[in-house]
């Protein structure tokens, strides 16, 4: 009798809880990586939104942390990049949250990698590739022409998930492709004097720019996808005569500056750091900025001078 | 909330796009290859002296619809030269129920304490602790049904509860043999840190009525280790309670990862003739410290003080465990360990030190970056 009533009181209170959560109008977004975060703010910069990662943060490491799941469970859509970027951590958390609007094939749970063109799909795929994602290079966020398509999507899955905010969202989403488009052909403009350079790179985090930038890659730190670079691999690459072509060496921030460093210095070459992804801080606060500033530092980086970075 | 009703049919259909073929209608396939040299028998281990197979499992994992997916892992296990296929897992599983229910049902782990309900080979030693291996059975699964609710507060907050046939655990009559209930909370304290707390009470109603021997003082049983992989010391109930806190520099758990945790398992009513003082009691704390993207080191201290049943009365047993590791993991699939593992018992007769060489190989789908 007595375990009865304690029973009905518990299941009281908890009805309670779940009541006294208003279900408040604003718009709740869980954004896998911060470009999303940035894209969304865009569009609709009401909504409130959590990014899962930060740009100190490698996006293929993350575990399903219990903060996470529960701002999964909160929110009305989660925007992710997909292509396996998140194969480790993302299943994980969808099923944990068990949130009914954010599962997959359901209209909360968007791929920005969906919509867009993928370099370097595989039909053959391996682990002794290394990390490699038969879908493509997943870090698409970096693609002068692949975001306005993207951006068009995610304003139509926010309208689709928020339709008295639809036509709102779709007039930021007009204005946000003007500002691109401007910016985009002030990059065509600054990619002319880049060509022909080529750049030592770590991971393929920024290749989709530098192929839109003609802009080589001279060489890769890991020694396969995924694999930090390791010792034996850095002095092969010593002995790579396409190092002589090379300007400069692209990391990004939440890479170790170890390996770089060490090559820098046998090497001459300068290491630029940049964000991976959009950070909190202006001028790398938003996807344009954050690419205006990689070019940027690519332009400022020359052989010899060692004062690149951030 | 209008917008659960969001129209579906609109969802464009370039989800599909990129070449989908047949292939990816099949389960995704996982297999873990674990195998281990140990130097010296020790007590309460499940893994015998010299070259062994530790926990290799089979595991086949899909969604079915849109609202259930499956998983169905086999473990093959050898014990004096007979192999055996055990089925740890085939369930069930609910993706996304209304207010974030959440039904398993079938054979699975039971999500009591921080380890259980987590795959053997996630862990970061050899073997789980000895509070585990003596109260557990290393890890308790059994058939039955999981309800999980997970609260729309704004930290972690889970409630959940199980019923089992109980028979992996004790063996025993009652159609429902073990229930459990269990609450977790977590959340970040900074950009680098993260805790998450657990509780969690096990009622096995077999535990009363197990067999508890003949009373004669044989301690044969120990050596020749128990092959029922159920439970040695079991109680009507057993209460858990797990911290863990991990720290990494700006979050970033590639380069850099701190770990620390530590349970703590008391149970009572151990069976018919348990005096209330009659406890068995175990808890430990391990600390990993991931140093390099490829590298961990971890240390791991646990005790037990359990009571033996001898027919109607019981002997004392206490172990207390200090273990060391190091191990690397050339990617995300592969892990190299070396681990030293010091005893010391009461009541044991084959406690020893020994040290281990270990292999964890996952080949196949990606598995997941638990908490």
């Amino acid at each position: 009798m007595g375990t009865d009533m304690t029973l009905r009181n518990a299941v009281a209170a908890l009805l309670l809880i779940m009541a006294s959560v208003p279900a408040q109008a604003q718009l709740r977004v869980f954004a896998c990586e911060p470009e999303w975060a940035a894209l969304v703010r865009a569009l609709a910069p009401d909504a409130e939104i959590t990014a899962a990662t930060s740009h100190l943060q490698d996006p293929h490491y993350i575990e399903a942390r219990p903060s996470l799941i529960a701002a999964v469970r909160r929110a009305d859509i989660a925007v992710c990049t997909g292509a396996s970027l998140e194969a480790g951590w993302l299943p994980m958390l969808l099923q944990r949250a068990s949130n009914p609007d954010i599962q997959a094939g359901r209209a909360g749970l968007f791929f920005a990698a969906d919509h867009a063109q993928l370099h370097a799909p595989h039909d053959h795929v391996d682990r002794s590739m290394g990390d490699v994602h038969p879908e493509g290079n997943p870090h698409v966020h970096l693609s002068p022409d692949q975001l306005p398509e993207i951006a068009r999507a995610l304003a139509q899955r926010l309208g689709e998930i928020e339709p008295e905010q639809a036509a709102a969202i779709q007039g930021r989403y007009i204005r946000w492709r003007g500002n691109w488009n401007r910016a985009r052909t002030e990059w065509r403009a600054r990619a002319e004097a880049l060509e022909g350079r080529s750049l030592v790179v770590q991971h393929s985090s920024s290749s989709y720019l530098l192929r839109w930038l003609n802009v080589d890659t001279a060489a890769d730190l890991e020694p396969k996808p995924g694999l930090p670079p390791s010792a034996s691999h850095l002095s092969q690459l010593l002995a790579d005569p396409a190092l002589l072509e090379a300007s400069a060496i692209l990391i990004t921030s939440y890479q170790d500056l170890q390996p770089a460093e060490w090559l820098a210095e046998q090497t001459g070459l300068p290491v630029v750091v940049v964000p991976g992804t959009v950070t909190g801080e202006a001028p790398t606060e938003t996807l344009s900025g954050l690419i205006s500033e990689i070019i940027r530092q690519i332009e400022s980086a020359e052989p010899g001078a060692s004062d690149g970075g951030i | 909330m209008f917008r659960r009703f969001a129209p579906f049919a609109i969802l464009p259909l370039a989800m599909a796009a990129g070449g989908a073929t047949a292939n990816e209608l099949n389960p995704d396939v996982s297999v873990t290859l674990d195998g281990y040299y140990k130097q010296n028998e020790t007590a309460l281990s499940h893994r015998e002296q010299g070259f062994g197979l530790g926990h290799t499992e089979l595991s086949l994992s899909s969604p079915i619809d849109d609202l259930f997916s499956g998983r169905l892992t086999a473990v093959f296990e050898e014990h004096d030269g007979e192999s055996e296929v055990l089925i740890e897992e085939a369930y069930l599983q609910t993706n996304g129920l209304p207010y974030a229910l959440n039904v398993r049902a079938g054979r699975f782990l039971s999500q009591v304490g921080y380890l259980n309900g987590r795959h053997m080979h996630e862990d970061d030693f050899v073997e789980r602790p000895a509070a585990y291996r003596a109260m557990l059975g290393s890890h308790y699964y059994d058939t039955g049904a999981r309800l999980n609710v997970l609260l729309p507060t704004p930290f972690f907050w889970q409630l959940g509860a199980e019923a089992f046939a109980g028979d992996q655990l004790t063996e025993g009559d009652e159609d429902i043999g073990v229930y459990t209930v269990n609450t977790r909370l977590g959340g970040d304290i900074s950009l680098s840190q993260s805790w998450q707390l657990g509780l969690s009470w096990l009622r096995n109603r077999h535990a009363t009525l197990a067999d508890t021997g003949d009373g004669s003082h044989d301690h044969d049983h120990e050596d020749g280790h128990d092959h029922s992989h159920g439970a040695a010391y079991t109680g009507e109930n057993l209460y858990i309670a797990d911290l863990v806190w991990k720290w990494s520099p700006n979050g970033n758990n590639r380069e850099q990862q701190l770990t620390l945790s530590g349970e703590y398992l008391y149970a009572d009513e151990l069976n018919q003739f348990a005096a209330s003082d009659d406890t068995n009691e175990g808890w430990y704390v391990s600390g990993v410290y991931q140093f390099a993207p490829q590298w961990s080191a971890g240390v791991r201290y646990g005790e037990v003080d359990l009571q033996e049943a001898h027919g109607d009365h019981f002997h004392n047993q206490t172990l207390e465990e200090t273990d060391v590791m190091l191990s690397w993991s050339r990617s995300h699939f592969s892990t190299v360990r070396l681990q030293y593992t010091h005893q010391e018992t009461t009541g044991f007769s084959n406690a020893d030190n020994t040290v281990m060489v270990q292999y964890v190989m996952s080949l196949g789908a990606h598995g997941a970056h638990g908490y």
